[in-house]
């Protein structure tokens, strides 16, 4: 059953390399959160209940629901919909995507160790590339933080993997959501603009 | 239970400054709070190797690092109180709660004895930080201050995922914190592959916080924005933190097979760094932008002396603590600078030795102090990392970095002089300047002689303490 959630979340990342919608981004994101609750719910057979209930909990109210609904806000609020008019077109994103996937598969079986599960390692090595790919071939803001949340998930699917014998790496990981909170802040609390894509008044 | 109380202490100051709003209070409690952290020091000193509370250790490195930041609360203070003094209630007790904040996260960053410990007040660090960029509420402090956290949140993410492959290589709950001991143990057992990508990534997290190359853009936006006490700890004790974690997983990592392979990434990014810093200075506009990219060139040139092994552990750490002290000086000048010109822009800066006599003798030993030029104690540091490049046979690295540093020099030295002596380029401020009292620059003239005095004379408890920090290497390194 996990194998199968864990493929299922590779899946959304591919969907992403080829979302023209800054909605669909949300939603995936959202898919993402519930996808990791569900892999902790099977994965952390060895963790104790209170921390197990913490763990999927946190996944489901803070990724899979509060984030994708402050997210929206922002978009109904600036009125933008599209991310590719500023970003690298959706076919050549497509692309470096499936070439981070054989390149995380190709790392991840030269990776082989007892302790972590190489499907794991494999697809949270391509979510980390997702997620750096979404920053380096868009402009808008709002995009870049999508990139974060995605490499946000490739630290908890992989703390996650060795949730079984160090509860603690993934306490400790969720820490990352304040950063989350820091950066939503700014939209809201400090008005920052999400359409922006000129965040380039700072400069030699 | 000392360090307990410590943080306790912390917290309860940062809310009760919060609480209260009122300017008078936040002196007080800011003053109690700096005794309270020298106090600490102190007793760090008197209990060298003491682990406390499991998750952390009074070793030579950190108690060293956080005598730097005791050394320089008192100072950061002054120039802080009246930087800050025009502010209103509420802004003026933010910035000093966030202070407070930012200078304990760095304290307990430097006393962690665990990876997992040191990322968690790394984490902190950065938010505390975010809130002292964010100070002047202007559009340009807003876009500096997402850019920082974005960019330290990304790296911080990826420093974790170093750290998430060191549990791989461990993977038993016998040491769920990832303790420095625990991990030395097995490093040698563990797959090379493993070892590297943890050490890359690391590496390249924690540049964010050592303002080295690849991820050195972030410090450099906010120094131009920032408070310039506040440039003064991100540009010194911050990037000890950065280094600190740095040189902790290299020394873990020392004794494994990937000794060659970290030294070689590391020599790369310190002449990436090198070769950013001295392009960027010769075209730079931005006095505040100059000292941050002066503050890369000098993280390469840490990276390097890292790199190099040998004599080059001791020259790193020398660099590193008196950088700190010249570089801060620096940047309390430039808070004088900026009330007497109104501008940090280099075209619309001139005439300041007519202006404010003091704060131009500041600029010019700085500068002296900053480049290594003798008597600056960094020359010393300098001369042993250039030694231990011959000694190596690295001649092409040791050709690079000499060449870059020229170019630095000449970039720095024309634009400060130019500060110093020259009519402005752009004369259209309008702006009378202010009067400065020298009284104000006494601190910076204090950390700067230091600077000079250590080039003569480094006493004995110092070199000790130095040499205990990289004692942990292997002996064969040495």
């Amino acid at each position: 059953m996990v194998n199968y959630l864990v493929v299922l979340f590779a899946v959304t990342l591919v969907y992403f390399a080829s979302a023209e919608r800054l909605i669909n981004y949300i939603r995936l994101i959202g898919l993402q959160g519930l996808l990791l609750c569900g892999i902790a719910i099977f994965e952390l057979k060895e963790v104790n209940t209170a921390n197990l209930i913490f763990i999927a909990s946190e996944s489901l109210i803070f990724k899979a629901i509060l984030i994708p609904y402050l997210l929206t806000r922002i978009i109904n609020r600036s009125g933008v919909t599209k991310v590719h008019r500023l970003a690298m077109p959706g076919f050549y994103t497509l692309i470096f995507s499936i070439v981070a996937l054989l390149i995380s598969i190709t790392l991840a079986y030269s990776l082989t160790n007892s302790f972590v599960n190489i499907i794991y390692m494999a697809i949270a090595l391509y979510t980390l590339f997702t997620g750096l790919l979404l920053i380096a071939t868009h402009k808008l803001i709002i995009s870049h933080l999508t990139g974060f949340l995605i490499i946000e998930n490739a630290v908890f699917l992989f703390s996650l993997s060795i949730g079984n014998k160090m509860p603690m790496m993934i306490n400790v990981g969720i820490l990352l959501d304040l950063f989350v909170g820091v950066l939503i802040l700014g939209f809201f609390g400090l008005r920052l603009r999400p359409h922006t894509n000129e965040l380039t008044r700072l400069k030699d | 239970m000392t360090l307990i109380l410590f943080f306790i202490f912390s917290a309860v100051m940062c809310i009760a400054i919060v609480l209260f709003k009122d300017k008078t209070i936040t002196r007080i409690i800011t003053i109690g709070y700096a005794s309270m952290h020298i106090l600490f020091t102190i007793y760090c000193w008197a209990n060298l190797d003491k682990t406390e509370l499991s998750y952390f250790t009074y070793n030579s490195l950190g108690v060293l690092l956080l005598s730097v930041l005791s050394f320089m609360i008192i100072p950061t203070l002054y120039h802080g109180f009246i930087y800050a003094s025009a502010d209103n209630s509420k802004r003026y007790s933010i910035y000093h709660a966030a202070l407070i904040a930012l200078m304990s996260s760095m304290s307990g960053a430097y006393l962690a004895n665990g990876m997992t410990v040191l990322w968690i007040f790394v984490e902190a660090t950065t938010i505390a930080v975010a809130a002292l960029i964010y100070h002047d509420r202007t559009e340009i402090a807003l876009e500096a201050t997402w850019k920082y956290v974005f960019i330290c949140s990304t790296g911080i993410a990826l420093a974790y995922l170093g750290i998430l492959f060191l549990g791989f290589i461990y993977g038993r709950k016998d040491a769920s914190n990832l303790s420095f001991t625990a991990l030395a143990d097995i490093i040698n057992q563990a797959n090379p592959l493993y070892v590297k990508i943890a050490f890359v990534f690391v590496l390249i997290g924690f540049s964010t916080k050592m303002g080295l190359f690849p991820m050195h853009t972030v410090t450099i936006d906010a120094h131009s924005v920032a408070p310039p006490p506040i440039s003064a700890l991100i540009s010194t004790t911050l990037m000890n933190v950065g280094f600190l974690a740095i040189f902790r997983v290299y020394t873990l990592f020392a004794s494994s097979s990937i000794l060659p392979f970290m030294n070689n990434v590391l020599i790369l990014s310190g002449v990436l760094s090198l070769l950013i810093a001295a392009g960027y200075m010769l075209k730079a506009k931005h006095l505040k932008r100059m000292l941050a990219y002066s503050s890369l060139e000098n993280m390469g040139l840490v990276a390097i002396a890292i790199g190099v092994g040998g004599g080059g552990y001791y020259a790193a750490l020398l660099l590193i603590v008196l950088h700190s002290l010249a570089k801060s000086s620096l940047f309390y000048q430039m808070g004088q600078l900026s009330r007497v010109l109104h501008t940090f822009k280099l075209d619309e800066c001139g005439r300041y030795m007519k202006l404010y006599p003091a704060g131009a003798l500041v600029l010019l030993t700085g500068m002296v102090c900053i480049l290594a030029i003798p008597p600056s104690g960094l020359f010393i540091s300098e001369f042993m990392i250039i030694k231990g490049l011959v000694f190596n046979n690295k001649w092409f690295i040791l050709l690079v970095a000499i060449i870059l540093l020229c170019f630095v020099i000449y970039a720095m030295s024309t634009r400060i002089l130019h500060i110093v002596f020259s009519d402005p380029l752009i004369d259209d401020n309008g702006r009378l300047p202010d009067r400065i009292n020298p009284v104000e620059s006494i601190s910076q003239f204090v950390l700067l002689g230091i600077v000079i005095a250590m080039c003569f004379y480094q006493p004995p408890f110092l070199a000790d303490m130095i040499n205990q920090s990289f004692a942990l290497l292997p002996k064969w390194l040495l």
